[in-house]
């Protein structure tokens, strides 16, 4: 099949062709760059939590009185939910992964750095780790002895003093910070700094995700050894065996509740509920990203097939005489597929221009990285199918087109 | 001669409709995917107070106090002061007009506890009302002296008198609110702003504005034990309880709000709370250099994301496939109409002009157009119904409405002209005596 008679023939039909190049064009660009963005979605959406997606519940509580004795009241309080049947572990945290609030901390390796070497989800709570279902990878867990009460804390970090008891001296962080601040390195015993106050690595976990903001590095979390207080932000959080995980919700709350009830729970959910409402933007999105992905691919689909078949039905006649002249019916078959196969060509190559300036706007406008090369030659075979595809009906239809039309009159 | 192409356009259209349906359908697909983005953008887009919140300003500075807890997540600086910072700013009356405020959620019900409700409200110091154009039903609101003698006074709004009271005129009487009892002196209109840009911190996720139901001053209301949603930014030796305290001695938990006609006088106001910033931090009352600006409402919305991004991306998506569409229909539009030269050629050698030709194809593509736009309907309103299914926060702006039925018919009509131009140009360049030769 020579390809010099096509070009001639669209030659005849500029506004037309350069039409379906452009739309061909327009659908790769777009089509590439949203599956790019659903790929991002996606993957955002997989990160590894590092914890027990499917044991735990959480129970958020805002106390409506101040409390006498807060401390005492917080023992009895996860005393009642350890004594619930089929809770496995209890503890009150100060942040949960996913869960949509923040507090986070700058990190630095010197007191006297400028700025932080990076910033990290602080996590607090007695018993916490072994809550959430940590993997610890090197090191230990926070031993007992270790944690200190909140409000100690806070009020020793204001006084500055390093070797003041009530400062956490110990801490775990994920393998991803530890990675990040020492490349390469072992980081058990080395320190990081609070204000002036330094804190020893002694133990590293797998993952544990942050609490909300995701773009200042999801993985970089850290435990504290730090004992929280019944106040809004903070959650209980129970594990449990994944199938009892409805029962266990009942019950807890209404241990909670009958042991104050001038007590609001804000809200009672099990991770996974939070895990799903972390992302249910991301999802929302890339579902409507398909939506349109599928769309575009339709209308193109579409669009070819009517231009086909209109150039099939006003070259009726002159593919009659090709037939009668001699060519097969896979000769004129073979002509209207190269045509398509031309024509697409020619938009993927445009195609390719336009997806790398969209992407070039989408980077500088909402930070997304470069889009990987890969996607080009997805998004190209993807259009010469469904170019292919849309064109191989009336093509069909041309090649069924009897040698004797070209002795008829129009 | 418009009735005549028009009449025209129609014959033709029943003549082939396969290449009818198809060319509608896509014209109404993609109007109706850019009909509904554009709803939601513009519905989330504009004055969140028409006519008013343009001239308002909050002001943000950094006014970590040494003992405050150390929350590091803002680079940049929040708008919450404290309440004597809040009271200095509008007591000093450098604005036109100045209030300070913050989002509560109160039991408001009569004395005798038969009636309650929850509802949102703003706690303000100065005049709050008045600075957001809140309209009156009856009664008035709270006077200077009032403020200050911490007179247990409140402005409700009118939906809030009839369920309590059974009458929108409750001036005079009184509701139970937090310990004590509060004198009704005003009953408002219903009132919410178009988006949420007052006390952003504690209304996260709502794009749309909060219909706030009761105004009260603030230090009546502290007095009465009716504190904000939550407590701000504390101390750390502050209560621990900080869900609808009114515990707030130690916390930042007010935000300014401004009233300034004139970048002179934006740019005045700038100079002095920058200073009055700056003073504070030279006295060691804030710990970190203030940092200290004024936000017009929009610029603080957009600081704050209260608009998701998604919806412009939206809107981008929408329009790129909607363009798409019409390349699509272009390209049909002309293989319809060269179909169709020996007809023209005929006309064109009876006499028609070109411009007469050319005006016949656009009459018939703007018909298409409309009879898209038509099908574009159900489609958009179909759209707008799966986006308000979706868990997203702008979910609730999906509302079909009339102008979205009037701008959608004229978008279809526009794009049904658009996309006829380059056939119609073409197929009115053809020589007359070639096309009656070529039939």
């Amino acid at each position: 099949m020579t390809v010099r008679p096509i070009v001639s023939a669209l030659r005849k039909h500029k506004i037309t062709a350069w039409l379906v190049i452009l739309e061909i064009a327009l659908t790769c660009a777009i089509v590439c760059n949203a599956v790019f963005l659903i790929s991002q979605r996606l993957q955002a959406m997989a990160m590894p939590s590092g914890i027990a997606e499917q044991e735990l519940l959480a129970i958020d509580v805002a106390n409506l009185r101040e409390e006498p004795d807060a401390k005492a009241r917080v023992q009895e309080d996860l005393a009642a939910l350890r004594a619930v049947p089929g809770v496995r572990q209890v503890s009150l945290a100060g942040l949960v992964p996913l869960a949509g609030s923040e507090f986070n901390t700058e990190v630095k390796l010197d007191p006297a750095q400028k700025t932080a070497s990076l910033n990290a989800a602080m996590y607090t709570g007695e018993n916490l780790l072994a809550t959430l279902g940590t993997r610890l990878v090197a090191g230990r867990e926070l031993q007992p002895e270790e944690f200190r009460y909140a409000d100690e804390v806070s009020k020793a970090f204001a006084g500055g003093d390093a070797q003041e008891q009530g400062v956490p001296h110990t801490l775990v962080i994920t393998q991803a910070m530890a990675e990040q601040l020492w490349p390469g390195q072992n980081p058990l015993g080395r320190q990081i700094y609070f204000r002036s106050v330094p804190i020893r690595v002694v133990g590293v976990v797998a993952h544990l995700a942050r609490g909300s903001n995701l773009a200042l590095g999801g993985d970089y979390s850290l435990v504290l050894p730090i004992r929280e207080l019944v106040k809004e932000g903070n959650s209980f959080l129970i594990r449990t065996a994944p199938q009892d995980r409805a029962r266990v919700m009942q019950a807890a709350l209404a241990a909670l509740k009958a042991r104050n009830p001038h007590r609001v729970i804000l809200a009672s959910r099990n991770w996974e509920q939070i895990r799903a409402e972390f992302f249910q933007n991301d999802r929302a999105m890339a579902g409507l990203l398909v939506g349109i992905c599928v769309a575009l691919l339709l209308v193109t689909a579409l669009g070819i097939f009517g231009l086909a078949s209109f150039w099939v039905a006003q070259r009726r006649r002159t593919i009659g005489v090709r037939r009668a002249l001699g060519a097969t019916r896979g000769d004129i078959l073979h002509y209207f597929q190269t045509e398509n196969f031309l024509l697409a060509s020619a938009g993927i190559v445009l195609g390719m221009v336009f997806a790398y300036g969209i992407n070039l706007f989408l980077m500088h406008r909402y930070e997304l990285p470069r889009l990987p090369l890969a996607y080009l030659p997805v998004g190209a075979a993807l259009l010469w199918g469904i170019g292919q595809l849309a064109v191989l009906a009336p093509a069909l239809r041309a090649a069924a087109v009897p040698p004797v039309v070209a002795t008829r009159s129009v | 001669m418009f009735g005549y192409y028009l009449r025209l356009a129609l014959r033709r259209c029943r003549q082939n409709l396969p290449m009818l349906s198809l060319l509608v359908l896509t014209m109404a697909i993609g109007v109706a995917a850019c009909m509904a983005a554009l709803t939601i953008a513009t519905t989330l887009s504009g004055e969140p107070l028409p006519g008013i919140s343009a001239h308002l300003y909050v002001a943000s500075m950094d006014a970590h106090e040494p003992g405050d807890r150390d929350n590091e997540r803002q680079a940049v600086p929040d708008s919450y002061l404290r309440l004597s910072d809040a009271k200095a700013l509008v007591d000093t009356g450098r604005a036109r007009q100045q209030a300070a405020l913050a989002q509560s959620l109160q039991q408001v019900g009569n004395p005798d506890g038969r009636q309650s409700d929850q509802v949102m409200g703003l706690m303000a110091y100065g005049p709050l009302p008045d600075m957001l154009g809140v309209a009156l039903r009856h009664g008035r609101s709270w006077m200077p002296a009032e403020q200050s003698s911490r007179a247990p006074v409140v402005l409700i709004d009118a939906d809030l008198a009839q369920k309590l009271f059974g009458t929108d005129d409750a001036v005079g009487r009184n509701v139970a609110m937090g310990k004590h009892v509060y004198r009704v002196i005003g009953v408002i209109a219903p009132w919410s702003p178009r988006m949420q840009f007052l006390d952003v911190s504690r209304n996260l996720g709502s794009v749309l504005g909060q219909n706030e139901q009761f105004f009260v001053p603030v230090e009546a209301a502290l007095d009465g034990g009716v504190g904000p949603l939550t407590s701000g930014e504390c101390s750390k030796d502050a209560a621990v309880v900080s869900f609808q305290s009114a515990e707030v001695g130690q916390c930042r938990w007010l935000e300014v709000w401004l009233a300034l006609d004139g970048t002179a006088a934006v740019a005045d106001y700038q100079r002095f709370l920058f200073g009055y910033a700056q003073a504070q931090h030279d006295a060691g009352r804030f710990a970190h250099p203030p940092q200290a600006r004024l936000y017009d409402a929009s610029g603080w919305m957009t600081a704050n994301h209260v608009v998701p991004d998604d919806v412009r991306l939206n809107v981008m998506l929408a329009g790129a496939f909607l363009l798409l569409c019409m390349i699509n229909v272009a390209g049909l539009l002309a293989a319809r109409f060269l179909r169709r030269q020996a007809d023209v050629a005929i006309r064109r050698a009876l006499g028609a002009s070109r411009r007469q030709v050319f005006a016949q194809h656009l009459i018939e593509t703007g018909l298409i157009g409309l009879i898209g736009g038509l099908i574009a309907l159900p489609l958009t309103w179909c759209g707008l119904w799966i986006v308000r299914q979706q868990p997203v926060s702008y979910a609730v702006a999906a509302d079909f409405s009339g102008m979205v039925f009037a701008g959608l018919l004229l978008l279809s009509l526009a794009v049904g002209l658009v996309v006829g131009i380059l056939p119609a140009w073409r197929i009115c360049r053809l020589p007359p005596a070639l096309q009656i030769k070529q039939a």
